[in-house]
């Protein structure tokens, strides 16, 4: 266990009540809130009852014995961790009695305990070495006798081991897998002495469900479960509180170091995102910032069939903004661009943003968001008003249905789906609507009440179709509508969505979902006191993705879901600074905080703070950049932290055009594929390396601080300035902090934001300005954004991307647990153990259909083009649809993925490919 | 006949389909050349702009209704 200041460990769970209770510890007294433990009371009043099972993020247990206390006026030494206090009770933690009896107990622990307290990886970190000092043990009368010693230990993990010598079955671990990470993986197994904590069924933890979360390790008391950089390493000397740079779930840790070496990042129990959990990428998986593939210092080269020169900043720099400057001489000005990248800071994309309006003197600039989230932006601001989502991920806590749309939470956003499970565990009713039978359909102790196991690119049919009960069987919260929302506008949804052709019956064809399923699932929806929707990349990456983000909205407006907590409409945002990028005004049509370019006022803003002038039209999306760098007349690009190369859809498509470029300008850690077609490589910062913000799913702005100097000796913001500098705009600040200074000045939903405030507070969620000075948890709540809610109608239109003789399946491509997206930092990391490749997902009928057998290598074949993957069959998805990853550059997923984007903002069509699948004998390289 | 054998190019072929797919999605169906005009006004470069005022000229077949009379109403602006 790791203890800061403000991580101390108050033994039991805060309770919530609004009746408060005096307790008198020791003689001096406390109000607690009713209900609040004895431990707890006395933690908060200065004094730490002695505990081992006992931690304040799992329900008390009271098995070790330890926290004995006395109460007047009743009989015995009752656990103070299970005793909840009453008005008036006088408490006693000291007394001799009490002495004696925890001395006894910690006699008995420490005579089937090993003492190697000198060499044991936890020594100075061991909460069982603690209290053993605590209670004044001194020495052990049990000598010899049946013990654990020579207990076998389990190393199969790659990040942890479990040490059975050392265990005191204290079940926190068994309780952090079921309470906290709500995977139920490990219990005790046999009784009395025989009692063990067992993975699954007794077997390695590797081979067990457990999925590595790290909530067993992060409670165990002693070094049963112990991580091996620990072991490795040592125990850490110091601590730097950051941001994790994986998921738009932005979870809080606590980087622990020994100088500069990171021993281990533990979750931050006060992060508001993940209130002191994690998963195994954030938790364990940060090896990839010191791999041996990372690249220090900056290269150049004439030519991509060249090989690389390894050369000074300066010299990069120059090479660069001469090459950029000759491109725009030659091809003019509107013929170079950038793409920003939700890895990086808030920070550092703002000035890339920056650089190419202000230096490069074009809107040219876009952002990785452009293939995941560009329809939730679009499809929120023209319903709510605002391109983001409107709760905390608290509020799930008080979700009565939640219902969850294309999305994977447990395996892309797994810490949220552990608050939401929790939730679900409690009893809320759970939809979700999605082509594959995902965990959460049913697992441990959650089964989903509707499944609407809707055929690939027909979420609009569906949401239209619970539209259209929710209308025709009165279950319109009519005066939230008549109060929040635009009237015409509803009048003219309501008139649409109860049209015949919008039924579930009239829809069943297209979507595979019988109508009945539909309607029951509309009628949960709309009769819960509080229902939410949580979505992802399943609803954004298709041809109708704007349109269902709208739907959405038009569902949770009609039913009065909107404004408070347990509600609202929410992104899964798949990257850690989505919606940061998206934020300072890294698309091609807006500056920072969404607003048009062509708007006078903004724009002169904008002009009189960065001496430039700004170009009132919309710049070039990542796509229309690619298309005209195919016929000559897009030659020079910037590219901060993504790989196109292989995260773009149809890849031929993408390398032609890098290939017809003059300069391509990489910034990432690593040669990725994008930089095969490279011209500059300039070496960037991992997240352990930057200081700066990031902005999560929630809109929450949390600190991202250096728990480490810069490896290449830059920051990428410096890099950034220096390039804009060297194309003749003057460009550079002293810090990171006054660059966000300079955002607050120019963005009016971040106008209260300073590093200053995030230092004091921990984090905010915007708006955070003058009406909201620590933040906006839950947006809309008295009015939307733009006044009235914007009802808007949505047509159900077809993709074209149809399955046909041809091409009789559909693919749909998603993520697992363990990679994250193209696998530039996961594929570095020893999670490479639990997905070493990418498979294709088959159903049994499909697979016999074409001879094929699980573990069979097959060729898949789309119109844009084949790749080789290895199957997997299973019954997680329905006959007619396949599903693979896009973790491994060898699988090429995104070389048979197409063109076909959403309508409004260009999001590719990633779920929906129409391929077919053939046996090959061919393995890839 | 795909686009590529109607004899536009990748960049062009492009511009018909997002412009296409545009007039087949807008929300208002009443009001559809309008809503096409604004989105294209709203998201597209001056010279993509440009490109299908040109793609329409040489290859007016390509071209749903509703496009033909968002590029009449944004020549009009």
């Amino acid at each position: 266990m790791t203890v800061l200041d403000d991580q101390q460990d108050l033994g039991t769970p805060a309770v919530r009540s609004d009746a408060v209770v005096t307790v008198l510890i020791d003689g001096a007294p406390v109000q607690v809130p009713e209900g609040t433990s004895v431990m707890r009371a006395a933690a908060l009043a200065g004094t730490q009852v002695p505990k081992l099972c006992a931690t304040d993020s799992l329900a008390a247990f009271g098995s070790c014995r330890l926290c004995l206390v006395e109460i007047d006026g009743k009989a015995g030494t009752p656990a103070s961790c299970t005793t909840p206090c009453s008005e008036g009770m006088s408490v006693r933690t000291q007394t001799p009695r009490l002495d004696k009896l925890r001395k006894g107990v910690m006699e008995l622990y420490i005579s089937d305990h090993p003492l190697d307290c000198l060499t044991c990886p936890a020594n100075g970190d061991c909460e069982l070495q603690d209290m053993a000092g605590v209670v004044g043990l001194r020495d052990v009368r049990y000598p010899d006798g049946a013990n654990h010693l020579d207990a076998p230990k389990d190393e199969s993990n790659p990040y942890f081991t479990f040490d059975e010598s050392k265990c005191i079955a204290c079940s926190r671990c068994v309780r952090a897998c079921s309470e906290v990470q709500g995977t139920f993986a490990l219990t005790i197994a046999g009784r009395g002495f025989g009692s063990k904590v067992s993975a699954s069924d007794g077997v390695p933890f590797l081979e067990s469900e457990c999925v590595s979360c790290g909530a067993c390790v992060q409670a165990c008391p002693t070094a049963t479960l112990q991580e091996k950089t620990v072991i490795d390493l040592g125990v850490p000397t110091r601590k730097v509180k950051t941001t994790c740079a994986y998921c738009g779930v932005g979870c809080s840790f606590v980087a622990e170091l020994r100088g500069d070496e990171l021993v281990r990042m533990v979750p931050d129990k006060t992060g508001g995102a993940n209130s002191g959990h994690s998963c195994v990428k954030g938790r364990f998986a940060w090896g990839y910032a010191g791999h041996e593939d990372r690249v220090l210092e900056p290269m150049i080269r004439e030519s991509i069939d060249d090989e690389w020169k390894v050369v000074t900043w300066d010299q990069a720099i120059g090479f660069a903004a001469t090459k950029l400057k000759a491109i725009q001489a030659e091809y003019g000005i509107d013929a170079i661009g950038g793409i920003t990248s939700s890895r990086c800071t808030n920070e550092e994309v703002y000035v890339v943003q920056k650089m190419v309006r202000a230096a490069f003197g074009t809107n040219n600039v876009d952002t990785c968001a452009r293939v995941c989230h560009s329809p939730t932006g679009y499809g929120l601001k023209q319903t709510f008003g605002t391109s983001a989502g409107t709760q905390d991920f608290k509020s799930v806590e008080k979700a009565d249905v939640i219902m969850v749309i294309g999305a994977n939470p447990t395996d892309a956003h797994p810490v949220f789906a552990s608050r939401m499970k929790r939730r679900l565990r409690e009893g809320a009713e759970l939809i979700v609507v999605d082509p594959r039978t995902i965990d959460l359909v049913r697992s441990a102790h959650i089964e989903a009440s509707h499944h609407l196991q809707l055929l690939p690119g027909t979420n609009v049919a569906i949401v239209n179709a619970m539209g259209h009960v929710i209308a025709t069987e009165g279950w319109i919260d009519r005066t939230f509508v008549e109060e929040r929302c635009d009237a015409a506008s509803f009048q003219a949804w309501e008139d649409f969505i109860r049209l015949p052709e919008n039924s579930p019956e009239m829809l069943e064809e297209a979507t595979g979902v019988p109508a009945d399923q539909v309607r029951a699932a509309a009628r949960a929806y709309a009769t819960a006191p509080n229902a939410a929707i949580y979505y992802g990349l399943g609803v954004t990456e298709h041809s109708q993705g704007s349109t269902m983000v709208m739907a959405m909205a038009n569902l949770a407006m009609a039913t009065g879901n909107i404004g408070r907590e347990g509600v609202g409409v929410n992104p899964l945002r798949g990257q850690n600074n989505v919606q940061g990028s998206c934020d300072m005004g890294s698309f091609p049509h807006e500056f920072s905080g969404y607003r048009h370019v062509s708007d006078d006022t903004v724009r002169e803003q904008f002009e009189a703070l960065w001496g430039a002038q700004m170009r009132p039209d919309p710049g070039m999306r990542i796509p229309n950049m690619l298309d005209a760098a195919t016929v000559g007349e897009f030659k020079g690009i910037y590219i901060q932290g993504e790989d196109i190369a292989q995260s773009d859809p149809n890849t031929d498509h993408v390398t032609h055009a890098l290939r017809s470029m003059d300069c391509v300008i990489v910034q990432d850690l690593f040669l990725n594929e994008t930089a095969k077609f490279a011209h500059v490589f300039l070496p960037g910062t991992s997240f352990l390396e930057k200081d700066g913000t990031f902005t999560n799913a929630e809109r929450r702005i949390n600190r991202v601080r250096p728990v480490m100097p810069s490896r290449t000796g830059m920051a990428e913001w410096e890099v950034t300035c220096a390039l804009a500098t060297a194309m003749g705009y003057e460009m550079g600040y002293d810090t990171s902090s006054q660059i966000m200074d300079e955002i607050a000045a120019v963005t009016p939903t971040f106008s209260g934001v300073s590093f200053e405030l995030l230092d004091k507070v921990g984090s905010v969620q915007w708006p955070c300005n003058e009406k909201a000075p620590l933040g906006t948890p839950v947006m809309h709540v008295d009015a939307f954004v733009r006044g009235k809610g914007q009802f808007i109608t949505t047509p159900y239109v077809p993709t074209d991307e149809r399955s046909t003789r041809k091409f009789p399946l559909l693919l749909t491509t998603g993520r697992v647990l363990s990679q994250y997206n193209v696998g530039a930092q996961t594929r570095r990391t020893n999670n490479v153990v639990w997905h070493a490749q990418d498979v294709l997902d088959m159903h049994e009928a499909d697979a016999q259909a074409r001879g094929v057998s699980d573990g069979d290598w097959v060729e898949v074949s789309s119109r844009a083009g084949n790749t080789r993957l290895r199957v997997r069959v299973t019954d997680d998805i329905p006959a007619g649809v396949v599903y693979t990853t896009f973790h491994h550059p060898v699988s090429g997923t995104n070389v048979i993925t197409t063109d076909n984007s959403d309508w409004a903002t260009n999001c590719p069509e990633y779920k929906v490919t129409a391929v077919e699948v053939r046996p090959s004998s061919k393995v890839p390289v | 006949m795909t686009l590529s054998a109607a004899g536009l190019n990748y960049e062009q072929a492009h511009l018909v389909k997002m412009a296409n797919q545009i007039a087949a999605n807008v929300p208002n169906r009443a009001e559809v050349g309008e809503q096409v005009a604004t989105h294209i006004r709203t998201f597209w470069t001056p010279d993509m702009q440009r490109d299908i005022q040109g793609i329409e000229h040489d290859y007016p077949d390509q071209l749903v209704p509703d496009v033909h009379t968002a590029l009449e109403i944004l020549r009009r602006l």
